[in-house]
């Protein structure tokens, strides 16, 4: 569902997806830079816990410059909040219900209690943390006896769409979280290739 | 008595669910069609294929399906068997501990196996009637 303050994106191939991504959008919307500027390259810098940015400026000079992580997680928390009212109770509950008939017990109560839940792969060993409205984060706890884990990941993925600025999907949360655990058990490489996949640390990633 | 059912994903109402009632042949045609469409706009199709030694549901992506008989055509692969052969072969791999400044994008989880599984869409591998699996349809990611 289109919402007036908050961008949709759709995935292209979806009917209408133009048309949907067009509702409420204004100039200011578009990520667009200054004319002639050309954004060279840029990343997350885990040291300094900034983005940086490397530009090309009209004349030719390039230079560089960051953006600090800020509130930027109270931003999206808020975004993710002010999207709830795209989904409803009646559709969540079918969600939830589904869920359970795909878990065990202790999991899914896991899930009810907390809104989260771990299930390691056997394919590849990797453990996932499966979270309600935040990115799955993928954990490599396979060495030093499962005492200690390190964060591969985390993977961030919405069928069909979702709404910028936020971790909210277009589907009710729990459907969500139910993409993620099916394409993780049954196509795992294929749950990695269609996940963006967001650096521990980062705002995003929300670890 | 129980049969085979389809759960998609899906915005607005939320979940629909298809079913593959044998004495129902209009329906069984009517969900054949969606699923044959479903699979051609790139859905993911999820099926259970049966349960591992702690209960837990395996799933299987389904890489075709065919309408005239109504069944499921799975990769006739398992990854975990032929993980299991190569680890015994090698020795299982450690992941690297290099860290660094720059972001990387970790590498996703190795297929593992001396198989080659088939191509997608190959009408070869395994057939499972729709009727008696459950399955779950995740439609195309538009990122996050």
């Amino acid at each position: 569902m289109p919402l007036s303050d908050l961008g949709l994106v759709v995935e292209p191939t979806y009917p209408k997806a133009a048309e949907l991504m067009a509702i409420g959008k204004t100039a200011a919307d578009d990520d667009a830079v200054e004319e002639g500027v050309k954004v060279r390259n840029q990343w997350w810098s885990h040291r300094l816990r900034k983005h940086i940015f490397i530009w090309q400026e009209p004349d030719g000079r390039v230079k560089g410059g960051t953006v600090p992580y800020g509130n930027r997680g109270v931003h999206l928390e808020l975004n993710t909040l002010g999207a709830s009212v795209a989904w409803g109770i009646e559709q969540e509950a079918n969600a939830v219900h589904l869920l359970g008939q795909l878990l065990k017990h202790h999991a899914f109560k896991m899930y009810l209690l907390t809104g989260m839940f771990l299930e390691t792969s056997k394919r590849s060993g990797v453990t996932y943390l499966f979270r309600k409205l935040r990115p799955t984060v993928a954990l490599d706890a396979r060495n030093d006896g499962n005492k200690s884990a390190r964060v591969l990941a985390a993977l961030c993925l919405h069928p069909i769409g979702y709404y910028k600025e936020s971790w909210a999907g277009s589907m009710c949360p729990t459907d969500d979280v139910i993409a993620h655990l099916m394409l993780m058990r049954g196509d795992e490489p294929m749950f990695w290739r269609r996940a963006n996949q967001h650096a521990p640390g980062t705002p995003e990633a929300a670890i | 008595m129980s049969f085979g059912t389809i759960g998609i994903l899906n915005v607005g109402a939320g979940d629909t669910k298809l079913s593959f009632d044998p004495t129902n042949p209009a329906e069984v045609i009517r969900a054949s069609r969606i699923v044959k469409d479903m699979i051609r706009r790139g859905y993911a199709l999820l099926v259970a294929t049966g349960k591992d030694d702690d209960g837990r549901p395996i799933y299987h992506r389904a890489t075709d399906f065919d309408e005239k008989t109504a069944e499921y055509i799975i990769a006739d692969f398992d990854p975990v068997t032929a993980a299991a052969a190569d680890a015994a072969e090698t020795g299982a791999s450690t992941p690297s501990e290099e860290t660094s400044d720059v972001d990387t994008p970790a590498a996703p989880p190795s297929r593992g196996g001396r198989q080659k599984a088939p191509a997608p869409n190959s009408k070869a591998g395994r057939r499972l009637k729709a009727s008696n699996v459950h399955a779950v349809a995740v439609s195309r990611s538009a990122g996050g």
